[in-house]
Formats: structure tokens, C-alpha cells, sequence
């Protein structure tokens, strides 16, 4: 492990404070770094008091939170798949969250209804998965691939027809949650729960990883139980994805650029890697966020299209750059 | 003792007076919930036009201090702030203009960020009307809670009476069976349910598609063709030759092509559950009746 590495992650720590209070400070009412702090000081007009402790500071907790997540889980499902276009949705998982809260929606369910169906059909998925990929007995990547991609062509499916015959009305909701949206959010605390847990769970398997990078064939010849670290990598990829996306929907590139953009300055140990993931996944789904707050404000986008306006262009110049 | 008489006397007159003044206002939704405010609403957001729209109707227009895109009617509407689209609001925009009350649309505007605005304990009218009562019925209770009582029930009074004098001209009318397309492509109509079909039905019109499961289907142009019905109308913006119109000219086998009975109504009339749509009904009777008259022609 390089001390060079670890000087790159505590540059990560401020940019992360430096993306929360953007966040914070940002918005379509404006509100000084004075007044702002005021506030936190328990002083304050009432009004500012709210907008920042009620509305923005949870919305940003859960945006950091939920793009860490989705930052880890896409470096696990790169590691698993042992294929650099994996991410965390590759597996089919959102299309079943999706396919989940769709039906809330057309059901005229609550908010709390459509985020517990995501969840449900978010495991729905990973268990059918699972279950499908270990039927032949050998836990293969290729095979596990195949077998999320067609599932996720199965849900995309279902999404086209609930989407076809739901009345007009509900349609701009749906829209909305398919492309990720944070306004739906309903707290930040089980994210962050899962965010941290999940970091502690993998920490002391760190060099475990790292062998496992290398093959499975390897890792298997230097004696680690290959299927079971697999096994444990896949479920806890699913829980996170799971996760975020019933806190905001399906938000793309997250998951697939900034694992990518790290291991260039990183490298590939794990150790490192997994949290710098969680601090430059959850800064860039902040900083996204308060574009899609504020770029027409008061007109609100979804943050799904953010991230993919940065994402496509910067994935492929880090394509074009390995190519080289 | 006459002290004590003028005390007791002022003390009632106060206690009146006090009473009159925080007359609590107690209003029933859409959703069934009831509102209660202690003064009459002063700063209002709307979050769909046609909420915005019936403000303006009833005079209290002026106490809006913000409302969504597309609040386009009357014209002063378009001076007042927007907080976003009425499916995506910015929740701070909306806190910024310190409402006391939010005039929200059901099955329009997002649950979860209605729920938020609840939640930060701000009071929420919820409307949805679905028919001509419903609409007179969201009148009177902006009025209640505008305290513009009076201009409510004129707006109702005007609504209810027009409707109930198209329904009694039209009541010896022969029924007319009538495809109403509110979308080219894909084709799409109305069900029984809708605003729409209401005015049909107020015309003697009968909606083909009435029975369809959904608000506003999807349907094929088979089925159509198979209902051939005697009017085709469809809204339009103002141009009096919509495309969809002439598109439909090429079916020469459909009774409403051959009698001629294509119609274009102004959409902003019929699809706003508004005082406006009691225009929109005027415009859809005067279309079919003209119906009646060419389809005797061609049966001659």
C-alpha cells in the first residue's frame, strides 16, 4: 500500500466537505454563508432554518450517502464480473426495483409504499439472480452476467408495459423516478447506515480483494474460499444498490465512472480504492444534485440526467485515454 | 349599577366582535380532509393552472404569490413567480414566498413532496375535479377560504346554469355518437369518467369509448373504424384546420368524414376543469348540433 495513495485519499476528504457545503450553501432561494451560519448557531430567520436543516441537509446527506453506494457497489460488480462495463444496475437489480415501484405508482400508492415495493423488487431480483447463477453448481462470471442481463431485458419489459398502459397523468412521475431523482427521498439515515456497515465489513477483507482481482483461479490456488468471498461480494453489491435506489431511483454512471476514474489515480488495491469510492461518489452525486436544483431553477431536473450529461462525455475520454 | 350595565354590554359587544373577526374557517377537499384556517388565505400557491385559473375566477387572484408552469389564463397569471413545474416543485422556492395556504391537484402534483410541505406544517387544499359539480363545488370552497363567498357563488351559479340550460335545449336532440381524439399519435381518447365525456353527454353526445377501462386510452385505428361514429372532434390551438383533421379525411368510409362532421375544438376550453369550460361545452354543443343538421342533409 503507498503512501502516495493515501495522501490522494485525504485529498478526497476535503474536496467531500467542500461538496456537502456547496450543497448546502446552494439553491434556488439564496442564502449567504453569513446568514447560513447563523443557523447552524441555533440563531437565524425561521425561514432559513428550514429550508437548510429540513430540506437541504437531509436531501444532501441522503445524495452523499446514496452516490457512495452506488460508487461501491459498482467497483464490487467490476471486481466480480471481472468486466470493466459492469455496474451496479448490470445485474438486472434496478429494472426490478423500477419494475417494483412502478406498480406503487400505478397503484396510487403512498411515497413509502412506492420505496418499500422498490426494495422489495430490488431483492426479488438479486435473489433470482443468485439463485439462477448457482443453479449449475459453479459461480461464473460469465454466467452470472448473462444471466443478470437477460433478467434486466426481462424487467425492461415490464417497465415498457406499465409504462404503456398507465394513464397519462401518472406517466411524468414515472419518468421521473426511472431517471433518478433525489426529491423523492425520504431520509438519508438507512443509506448512511448501509454505507458505513458496509465499509466495515469489507476493510479486513481488503487483501482478500485484491488477490480475487487477479482471477479466481489464483485466489483459489492460494487458498481462499473463492466462492463464498464471491458470494459475500455479490450480496453486499445488492444491498447497497438496493438501497440506493429505493432512496432515489435508478441514477446512472455513478456506479460505472467513478470507480473507473479512481483506479487511474489509485491503482487497483482495494483497501484504498472502496472508500475513495465512497468519498468521490458521494461529492459527485452532491454536486450533481445541486445542478439539478438549481441549473433552471425554479424548474427542477431529475439528478439521473445530470450525472449522465458528465458521465457519458468523461467515461469515454477515460476510454480513449486507456486506449492510447 | 349602570357602570356595571355598560361593562357587561361592552364586554358582549367585544366578545362578539372578537369572535366575528377570527371567524374560523372550515373547509372539506377533494381528498375528503377538512382545512381549517383562522383568517382567510392572504398568500397563496397554486400548483396547477386550472387552480390558478378558478382563483382568478372567484377575484382572489391577487392573493397569489406563486403558482406553476403553464399558468398561462388569464393573462395576469403569467406575472406571478413560478415554483417549478406541477410535477417536479421546488420545495424552497415554495417556502421562500411564506404561503398560508397551498392549493395542490391530487393526482397531478408528486405525493411525497406534498406529503414534505405537510410535514413542514403547511396547510394543503387538495382539488380534483372530475365533473361540472365538482368544479362549481371547488369554487365555493376557494371562495370560503378567500372569503370571496359571494363572487364563488356567482362563478358557481354561472356554471350550473349554463350547463343546466344545455342540457335542457339538447334534451329532445337526437344522441349523436362521437369519437373525441385528444392525441394523434398514438391515437388517444377519453373514457366516461373524463370532464370531457360530460360535456359530450351534455350535447346528447355519446362518447364510443365511454366504457374504456382507462382515463384517457390508447386505442388502435381498427377499432374505430369498426365504431364508425357519426362526429369526430379533437382539440386544436386555435388553427381551425388541424392536421389530425385532415389525417382523418382519408377514411372516406366513416359516416363523420362523409357528412362532414370533423370538428376542432379549442383545447385550452375542454381541457381545463375551469369556468372556461363551460365555453368549451357551448363550442362542443354548436359543433354537434351542426352534426345533426348535415347528417339529415346527407340522409336526404
Amino acid at each position: 500500500m503507498s503512501h502516495q495513495g493515501y495522501r490522494l485519499l485525504y485529498w478526497l476528504l476535503p474536496l467531500a466537505a467542500l461538496a456537502l457545503l456547496t450543497g448546502l450553501l446552494v439553491g434556488s432561494v439564496q442564502i449567504s454563508p453569513g446568514e447560513a451560519w447563523a443557523v447552524l448557531n441555533g440563531q437565524g430567520d425561521p425561514l432559513h432554518q428550514t429550508l437548510l436543516l429540513e430540506l437541504r441537509l437531509p436531501r444532501v446527506l441522503a445524495a452523499f450517502a446514496v452516490g457512495g453506494l452506488l460508487a461501491i457497489a459498482g467497483a464490487l460488480m467490476q471486481l466480480l464480473l471481472r468486466n470493466p462495463l459492469a455496474d451496479p444496475y448490470v445485474l438486472g437489480l434496478s429494472g426490478g426495483a423500477a419494475t417494483g415501484a412502478l406498480l406503487a405508482l400505478l397503484s396510487g400508492a403512498g411515497a413509502i409504499w412506492v420505496s418499500g415495493s422498490a426494495f422489495i423488487g430490488a431483492l426479488v431480483s438479486t435473489l433470482l439472480v443468485f439463485g439462477l447463477a448457482r443453479l449449475s453448481g459453479n459461480w461464473n462470471p460469465l454466467r452470472l452476467l448473462l444471466t443478470g442481463v437477460v433478467l434486466a431485458s426481462g424487467w425492461g419489459a415490464m417497465i415498457s408495459f406499465m409504462l404503456a398502459v398507465s394513464p397519462s397523468r401518472e406517466l411524468p412521475g414515472m419518468l421521473y423516478w426511472l431517471m433518478g431523482d433525489l426529491a423523492y427521498a425520504q431520509g438519508f439515515a438507512l443509506p448512511w447506515f448501509t454505507l458505513l456497515l458496509v465499509l466495515l465489513i469489507l476493510q479486513p477483507l481488503g487483501r482478500s480483494l485484491n488477490v480475487l482481482s487477479r482471477g479466481s483461479l489464483q485466489a483459489a490456488s492460494l487458498g481462499m474460499a473463492v466462492p463464498r468471498v464471491e458470494g459475500l461480494i455479490y450480496l453486499l453489491a445488492a444491498l447497497m444498490t438496493a438501497v440506493a435506489v429505493t432512496v432515489a431511483g435508478s441514477i446512472g454512471f455513478v456506479g460505472l465512472l467513478v470507480p473507473h476514474a479512481l483506479r487511474l489515480l489509485f491503482g487497483y488495491d482495494q483497501r484504498l480504492l472502496l472508500p475513495a469510492c465512497a468519498l468521490a461518489g458521494g461529492s459527485l452525486l452532491v454536486l450533481a444534485d445541486t445542478l439539478a436544483r438549481t441549473l433552471l431553477a425554479p424548474q427542477q431536473l431529475p439528478v439521473g440526467v445530470i450525472t449522465a450529461l458528465i458521465g457519458v462525455p468523461a467515461f469515454l475520454w477515460l476510454l480513449s485515454r486507456r486506449a492510447t | 349599577m349602570s357602570l356595571f350595565w355598560l361593562k357587561t354590554l361592552l364586554l358582549a359587544w367585544l366578545l362578539t366582535f372578537s369572535s366575528w373577526s377570527a371567524a374560523d374557517i372550515q373547509v372539506t377537499d377533494a381528498a375528503g380532509r377538512s382545512i381549517h384556517l383562522e383568517h382567510p388565505a392572504e398568500r397563496i400557491i397554486s400548483l396547477a393552472p386550472h387552480l390558478t385559473e378558478n382563483l382568478f375566477t372567484i377575484g382572489a387572484g391577487d392573493r397569489l404569490v406563486g403558482t406553476v408552469s403553464y399558468s398561462d389564463y388569464p393573462e395576469a397569471a403569467l406575472d406571478i413567480p413560478r415554483v417549478g413545474s406541477y410535477n417536479q416543485l421546488d420545495l424552497e422556492g415554495i417556502l421562500a414566498k411564506r404561503p398560508d395556504l397551498i392549493l395542490a391537484w391530487q393526482s397531478g402534483n408528486p405525493a411525497s413532496q406534498l406529503q414534505r410541505l405537510e410535514d413542514l406544517g403547511l396547510k394543503i387544499f387538495y382539488s380534483e375535479p372530475r365533473n361540472f359539480a365538482d368544479i362549481s363545488r371547488e369554487f365555493l370552497a376557494l371562495g370560503q377560504l378567500t372569503e370571496k363567498n359571494r363572487q364563488a357563488e356567482v362563478a358557481a351559479d354561472k356554471l350550473d346554469n349554463g350547463i343546466k340550460s344545455l342540457i335542457e335545449s339538447h334534451a329532445d336532440k337526437s344522441p349523436l355518437s362521437v369519437f373525441y381524439q385528444i392525441w394523434e399519435e398514438p391515437l388517444m381518447t377519453i373514457n366516461g369518467e373524463h370532464l370531457i365525456s360530460e360535456m359530450l353527454r351534455t350535447c346528447q353526445g355519446r362518447n364510443i369509448f365511454a366504457a374504456a377501462a382507462s382515463l384517457t386510452p390508447r386505442i388502435d385505428r381498427e377499432s374505430l373504424l369498426e365504431a364508425d361514429p357519426q362526429v369526430i372532434l379533437g382539440g386544436s390551438q386555435g388553427e381551425s384546420n388541424p392536421k389530425w383533421l385532415k389525417n382523418w379525411q382519408a377514411f372516406s368510409e366513416l359516416q363523420a368524414v362523409q357528412a362532414g362532421n370533423l370538428f376542432a375544438v379549442n383545447s385550452s376550453l375542454v381541457t381545463r376543469p375551469t369556468l372556461r369550460s363551460l365555453a368549451g361545452t357551448q363550442a362542443i354543443c354548436k359543433h354537434l348540433d351542426k352534426a345533426r343538421e348535415q347528417l339529415s342533409e346527407a340522409a336526404d
